[in-house]
């Protein structure tokens, strides 16, 4: 604890400079100079460098720590340094451009020292007109108009709630996208279809393999209301449908929905002694949100999701109690099949961020308060309102110079017994994150 | 008979006023037209490096690229810092989103609002010309000036008035103080360093402006590569946010 806040102070002090008082000159050539290189690169390169050290506070009893823990003497708290290199670049040629996005993490913590590298995004894109563009490659769709959560997101990976401005991995497909402007009160419309073929080698875990899946997006800016409809058909998955929209009241004042439809959902719970049962079901899904930000420029997110492909309290309770057994089992017995089991479980539905069925989601906050420049603090909750279980993240963003991005978060999981945050492996977690950005 | 020489002068004393105002207007309004038009031109490509300054000295610069087509569209992308590349700003009329690459859907930003800090609000930065926004009340000699005074044609517009000097000879603004409704000077633009553009037309090349509610800051707007160039509707959408970059 005290070693992160120290880095964080120092690296706090560091990041200020010093500058000198005189007063600016606007040197014309110069900056016409750098313009003109810029505007002629046919080509760019560049991304950021993280550091992130963070403190794990966890709570022994719960049925998450447990799951991981249960072979060790694990203390009740750790440390974990992560550095993160991050590299995007893009080439265009005429009608053609070349993107590509990856991600290297490499992490230290009780574990020793991990490294995972992903290729984010590498796409090929063709314009023959600004009405029509066919790109092919490892992309991220972004479908849906919510914030945390995006139920109509049908290609894409989920977003991590806590974090939900954080880059994805794209999945490997070929899209086209017809674009239309008019005058009147349709002002737009734009057709996207896509391909998404799931083979060994792409989308392995997208679902069924050895298929060519189809999906299509139909967007329309109508009466300033922002309108999608989207279908995914394809044998990897089961057919699924919905639509989203946005819309402004006030300039300041904007709400947004999602409503999603899987047919033939598959839900596999399971009840306290560990046996399986299958659930199919039509699962509906929806969102309703809304922002709205003052003249202060504080800004307020809430949103609630009804997630039809969650479990509901009763389920989850009883994978509590199932892990409660096991572990009881493991204790007196030296059995530790059950808690395997548990472990193998909570890597699928039950261990998702948001495992239930119904979530609300708030996020206060306030640009350069007090006239502090380039500071914003926020307080971001998810509840669980069918337990009563929450997420309190309170943080501090700073940006004391340019390219250099400091964060300092908390999050604190607050539950009783057998609720969703309750039983999560964390009691809380600090974090300091340092970014520095670059562009070659 | 007397009594009908004073109504006929009084008719006379009405029409004169009736028809003065927009005597003086129309002229105001050309004097306007003709500035916006010796300020960019109606559908062009630009880049421009916006600099805010703070009083410690430090200072934090922006390159953009951006398009503007006819009187309501304009799209601009953030080529630099690197913390900023990949962000993209629309106006369509008084409606104004910024996408964030990271963020799936454009979110809507308010002309009061900035996008880069300092001084130069989002209506400066996605400015529209002036004679859309804004009808002239009145219009003054000073000497080798004109100054107009322009009123906000709608409560939507970022400024309630605008006072105009507009060198008489370019015919081009040097200054213009922007007001709220209160009366409260909110802040000072000056236009400088006049420069051959698209065909040769001489513009202003850089926009300083500061701001008694900013005291110390100053922030600066540098044009360069400014040029006629029209792009076709569909690039102004939403969707196209994410691709603009493939039009440079």
């Amino acid at each position: 604890m005290c070693r992160l806040t120290g880095a964080a102070a120092l690296l706090l002090l560091l990041a200020f400079p010093a500058y000198s008082q005189d007063s600016y000159q606007v040197d014309l050539s110069q900056i016409e100079k750098e313009i003109e290189k810029a505007a002629d690169k046919p080509y760019s390169l560049g991304g950021f460098l993280e550091f992130q050290p963070a403190i794990f506070g966890i709570d022994r009893d719960a049925a998450f720590s447990r799951l991981r823990f249960f072979r060790r003497d694990q203390d009740s708290g750790f440390e974990q340094y992560n550095f993160r290199l991050r590299l995007e670049g893009s080439y265009r040629k005429d009608m053609f451009s070349l993107f590509f996005k990856t991600d290297t993490l490499a992490r230290n913590d009780f574990d020793g020292w991990d490294e995972d590298t992903r290729l984010f995004e590498a796409y090929l894109s063709v314009k023959p007109s600004p009405g029509f563009i066919v790109e092919a490659g490892k992309k991220v769709m972004k479908w849906g108009k919510g914030y945390a959560w995006n139920p109509v997101s049908f290609i894409d990976r989920p977003k991590n709630p806590e974090d939900p401005e954080e880059a994805l991995e794209g999945s490997t497909v070929a899209t086209a996208d017809y674009i239309r402007s008019f005058d009147g009160p349709l002002k737009t419309t734009t057709l996207t279809t896509a391909l998404i073929p799931v083979y060994r080698r792409f989308n392995a875990k997208f679902g069924e393999l050895y298929h060519l899946n189809f999906a299509s997006k139909l967007y329309l800016l109508l009466y300033d209301t922002d309108l999608d409809f989207m279908v995914f058909a394809g044998p990897s998955r089961t057919t699924r449908y919905g639509f989203d929209f946005s819309k402004n009241l006030t300039t300041n004042f904007e709400i947004h929905g999602e409503w999603a439809v899987i047919n033939n959902f598959k839900l596999n719970p399971i009840n306290a002694q560990g046996t399986a049962f299958t659930q199919e079901s039509e699962a509906i899904s929806y969102l309703l949100g809304l922002r709205y930000l003052t003249e202060k420029e504080t800004t307020y997110i809430l949103e609630y999701y009804r997630d039809g492909t969650g479990f509901s309290r009763g389920q989850m309770k009883d994978f509590f109690r199932f892990v409660e057994n096991s572990y009881h089992d493991f204790l007196s017995t030296g059995n530790d099949s059950g808690l395997a089991r548990g472990q193998r479980l909570s890597k699928g539905a039950y261990g998702k961020a948001n495992p239930m069925r119904h979530y609300l989601y708030f996020r206060v906050s306030q640009k350069e308060p007090f006239d502090i420049l380039y500071l914003t603090p926020a307080l971001t909750s998810i509840i669980n309102p069918a337990d009563g279980s929450l997420n309190l993240i309170p943080e501090v963003a700073y940006s004391p110079m340019t390219n250099l991005e400091l964060r300092l978060r908390g999050a604190f999981l607050l539950g009783g017994k057998r609720t969703d945050y309750g039983e999560k492996q964390n009691d809380y977690r600090l974090e300091f994150r340092l970014r520095y950005f670059f562009q070659l | 008979m007397k009594r009908q020489a004073s109504k006929q002068t009084l008719l006379a004393l009405t029409l004169v006023l009736i028809f003065a105002t927009p005597a003086f207007a129309l002229d105001g309004t050309e004097i306007l037209k003709k500035a916006d038009a010796n300020l960019q031109p109606e559908s062009f490509e630009s880049y421009r490096k916006l600099i805010n300054i703070e009083p410690s000295g430090a200072k934090r610069e922006f390159l953009l690229y951006t398009l503007k087509k006819g009187h309501d569209k304009i799209a601009s992308l953030f080529l630099s810092p690197a913390s900023e590349k990949g962000r993209a700003t629309l106006r369509l009329g008084d409606n104004m989103w910024l996408y964030i690459p990271n963020v799936g859907k454009p979110i809507r930003i308010t002309s009061l609002q900035s996008v880069v800090g300092g001084v130069f609000n989002n209506a400066d930065i996605m400015r529209l010309d002036y004679n859309v926004e804004y009808d002239v009340q009145n219009l003054e000699d000073k000497k080798a000036e004109h100054l107009l005074s322009l009123k906000a044609k709608t409560g939507a517009v970022a400024y309630d008035k605008l006072k105009m000097w507009v060198d008489k000879k370019t015919i081009v603004p040097t200054k213009i103080e922007c007001y709220a409704a209160t009366g409260l000077l909110i802040k000072t633009l000056y236009f400088k360093e006049r420069k051959p553009f698209d065909e040769g037309v001489l513009r202003p090349s850089v926009i300083e402006t500061d701001s008694p509610l900013y005291k110390g800051y100053q922030s600066i707007m540098v044009y360069a590569r400014l040029k006629k160039r029209v792009v076709s509707d569909e690039v102004f959408t939403l969707e196209f946010l994410s691709k603009i970059e493939t039009i440079r």
